[in-house]
Formats: C-alpha cells, structure tokens, sequence
C-alpha cells in the first residue's frame, strides 16, 4: 500500500518543518513541535519492529516462567501454568501482542519480587530484563536542542 | 495594558472564560489573573502594566512565564522584573506551591542564592492555576555547563561551588527558620518516606505492568538505609536549576521539590552515574572528588553502601517521574512525548549487584 506508513510519517515530518515550523514563533510551540517530529521519526523506524519485538519478548518471559514455575508459590504457579496455557496470538496482531504481553510481564513481575531466587534463576531474570530494554524499540526523543537557555 | 481589573472582575473573567470553553488565550489568563493577584497584595496598587509577557520554552514540570510588570502604589512607581510559575494541566511532577513559597521565603535570609518570591495563588483562584511570583534573576541556565565551553580550571570552579551551595543548603537550621511546619518533617527513616511517596506516585501513574522497577522497588525496600542527619534537601540538585553569571552560580532555582530528608538524597542525585554528563567532569570531578569536598565542607560522613541506595533511589524516581509524563500524554495532558525509561534499567541493576 503506498504511501506506506513510513512515506507517510516520514511526508508529514517534512510538511511540519518546511511548512508549519517556520510559521512558529512562540518558543515554547517550536520546542514542543521540535519534540513531536523528532518522534515522528524515531517511530518511522521503531514501528515496524514492535509487533516482532512484542513476540521475542512473550516467548522468552514464557520460557522464564516455565522455570520460576516450580519454586512459586502454589498459587503463583497456577495462575503460571494457566497464561501458558493460553494460546499464543496472532504474530501480527499488534493489540494482541499487547495484552499478551501485559498478561506475563505482571505474572513474571509477581514471581519476581515474591521469590526467594537461586541464583541461576536471578541471573536469568536479570538477563532477560537487560536484554529487552536494550531492544525496546521506542526510544525517547530528547526536545532540548541546545543545553543553554537564557531566563 | 489595559483598564486596571477590580480582583472580582478578573476571577469573573477567568470563571466566565472556563464556562465559555476557555477562549482566553494563556497570555490573557496570566495578564488578567496577575493583575488581580497584585491588587489583592497591594491594594494600593494603580496603572499595572505588563511588557514582553511570554512563556519560556523550558520547563517540563509547569509553566514558566517571563515578564516585566510596572505600577503605582502608595510608595510610589515600581518596577520588577518577573518570573510567574503557573502549575499546567500536565505535569511530571505534582508538588505544592505553598510549601515552595514559604521555602523560598526561609531562604531569603540564607546566602543561599535564590530569587525572591513576592506572591502565590495557593489555589489558582486568580490565575487559574496555582502559581507562584518571584523575581526573574540574571543569569544562564546551562544543564551540561560542568562539560561546556569554558575552560577546565573555570568549570572545576563551578562544580566546587556547586557542591559548597549543596553544603549551604543542607546546613540551613530548618528550624529555626520554622521549615518544620511548612514540610513535614520525617517521621522515621527519610529513605522509607521517600520511597513511600515515590511508590504511591509509580502505582498511579502504572499503565502497564513493569517487572523491572518492581525488582528494583522490593530490592530499595530490604536496603533502605538510616540517615546521618535530617536536613533541608533541594531534591533536584543539577546545574539545569541553577543560573550562571560569568563564573559564579547567580541563583539557585526551582525549589518545588524541596524537603526535610537525607543529605545523601541530594549528593546521591548528583554522583548518579547516569547523569555524569550533568555533573561530574571526566578524570578531575567524579564521585570521589565530590563526596570528599562534599564531606570537606559538611563534616559529615558519607557511608559508601547508603550513597550508592541514593544513586538507585535517583534512577528509580527518574523512571517514575518519565512514567508520569508518559501517564499524562496518554491522558491527553501533557505535550511531550515521553517512553518507559528502559535506557534506566541496567545502570540500577548494576548499581545493585555491585552492591550486593
């Protein structure tokens, strides 16, 4: 489908600085204007990877719940043993993808701070958290252009 | 600029605006409601004007407007140069514009530099928001000033006087000054009240569930540390607070954080190791130089293991404070966009393991 969503981002960046930005005198709209173009961009590239980024990151917490399973309290572990019964969504379905997530990072979040850990197990958690924010693919768009301002 | 308003006029004014959908611009809300605040401190008060009212570009937490205002009272013509700090619909950080009045009133016979506060709108009746009047100070505000243009021996100066106004700070007598009953004061561990107000402030702002910064929060929780003393802490100590003139810190700003606590929670902010570029300076001002010149200064101990509790402390509520602006986007209040702080994650996890 063109344009794609990225010609279209991408297109309505260009109309906002070469047509609008310049029309934009006061300086706190221009900063905040700044802002949302800036991020405009960062999401013409970190769009298509979420729904990617959301199915990596539910099979590796699954698979990280599947071992917290057996040292959970018993009913932490039921309610383990019931999200990883559900079946997994769509791939593409980025809404799903969501709430799938949503659904085992609370889960994973419970048996996290409720348990006593090995540490092996710590380890592992400790790895998956780090990995997936260095993967996250949203980024937050620093607005301040120049670090000096006078009052 | 216009005909004087009576204070019940300019509060009709702002009601009638609200009721009609609020057609007033923001720069006739502040007029209006700044002229009816100086009438009801200064009742005397004829011919108010206002030049260059505008509302700076800075500021993430509420709305800062800059402008030079000049009337006529029973002492004769006066004329200030005006900062007027005005809550937004949308903030990251939900603080009391009372308590900072009556901080910034304490600090005015303290050479502690910061500006002077003249008046506040506790509940916004006037202004439409609360707000709070002080004077504009001179001075540049440069957040990465420490790592700037100037030469190495001029931003050494800066970060030592950094550190003395910190130490300035924290000696103030709270007391004496009667900040006691203006903040509360501790009741118990400071890092435990900290860390109380900052998890109920994470629960409200949630939107999703996040693992990463409740293993943080249960790992705060079995560590808080004791503090060494109680005193006045500014709680966000960094250079993008303060204004510059030539070589010297003019004023200290931003005083909305300010509470009874842990010394160790400003220096924590300050030695945090994701905020170097802020305020420390590679190989002659990093965390050892400034916990000694800070220990120097004060007389006071600094444990080791209770700081780096402070610098996890300082990432915990910095991902806290992003959430809040991601929570008020969402909730269409706020005009940034702000993500989940990830890039905050493995810095704490770090600190803590190192800890350990």
């Amino acid at each position: 489908m063109r344009p794609t969503v990225q010609e279209q981002l991408l297109g309505t960046c260009r109309i906002l600085e070469k047509l609008v930005s310049p029309c934009v005198a006061d300086p706190y709209a221009r900063t905040i204007l700044e802002g949302l173009i800036g991020n405009l961009r960062m999401l013409t590239s970190a769009l298509p990877a979420v729904p990617s980024f959301l199915n990596s990151d539910n099979g590796a917490t699954a698979e990280l719940l599947k071992q917290l399973q057996s040292i959970v309290a018993p009913d932490l572990a039921s309610s383990i043993a019931l999200a990883l019964g559900q079946p997994e969504p769509d791939a593409t379905d980025m809404a799903a993808l969501e709430q799938r997530n949503c659904e085992l990072r609370e889960i994973f979040s419970q048996a996290l701070c409720n348990t006593d850990l090995t540490p092996e197990l710590r380890s592992a958690a400790l790895a998956h958290m780090t990995t997936r924010s260095a993967r996250a693919p949203m980024r937050y768009v620093p607005t301040n252009s120049s670090p000096v301002k006078a009052i | 600029m216009g005909k004087d308003l009576k204070p019940s006029a300019a509060l009709a004014a702002i009601q009638s605006d609200a009721r009609l959908g609020g057609t007033a611009s923001p720069v006739e809300q502040v007029v209006t409601g700044l002229k009816a605040l100086i009438i009801d401190e200064i009742p005397s008060a004829r011919d108010i004007a206002f030049l260059g009212v505008e509302r700076a570009a800075g500021g993430l937490s509420r709305e800062n407007w800059s402008l030079d205002a000049s009337w006529v009272d029973e002492t004769g013509a006066q004329a200030r140069c005006l900062m007027l700090m005005r809550d937004a619909a949308g903030t990251l950080l939900a603080t009391d514009r009372k308590r900072e009045f009556a901080v910034l009133k304490a600090l005015e016979a303290t050479s502690v530099p910061a500006p002077k506060a003249y008046w506040v709108d506790y509940d916004g009746h006037r202004l439409g928001a609360p707000s709070l009047v002080m004077d504009r100070m001179p001075g540049t505000c440069d957040y990465l000033v420490l790592n700037g243009h100037r030469p190495l021996e001029a931003r050494l100066n800066l970060g030592r006087a950094f550190i003395d106004l910190m130490a300035r700070i924290h000696s103030i007598d709270w007391r004496d000054r009667a900040l006691d009953a203006a903040l509360k004061v501790p009741t118990g561990a400071p890092s435990r009240v900290e860390l109380a107000h900052w998890e109920a402030e994470y629960r409200r702002v949630q939107l999703e569930p996040h693992p990463e910064l409740d293993y943080v929060l249960a790992w705060m929780r079995r560590s808080a540390p004791q503090a060494e003393a109680i005193v006045l802490v500014h709680g966000d100590f960094k250079p993008g607070n303060a204004l510059i003139v030539g070589e010297h810190i003019s004023a200290k700003l931003d005083w909305e954080t300010a509470h009874l606590g842990d010394p160790l929670e400003d220096l924590g902010w300050v030695t945090n190791p994701v905020r170097k570029r802020e305020h420390q300076i590679a190989g002659v001002w990093e965390r050892e130089q400034i916990v000694a010149a800070y220990c120097a200064l004060t007389g006071l101990q600094v444990d080791e293991v209770a700081l780096r509790w402070w610098n996890v402390f300082s990432c915990w509520k910095l991902a806290v404070i992003q959430l809040t602006a991601v929570s008020e986007f969402v909730a269409g209040r706020y005009d940034r966009v702000f993500q989940t702080p990830s890039w905050l994650y493995r810095p704490m996890f770090q600190m803590m393991e190192n800890t350990a």
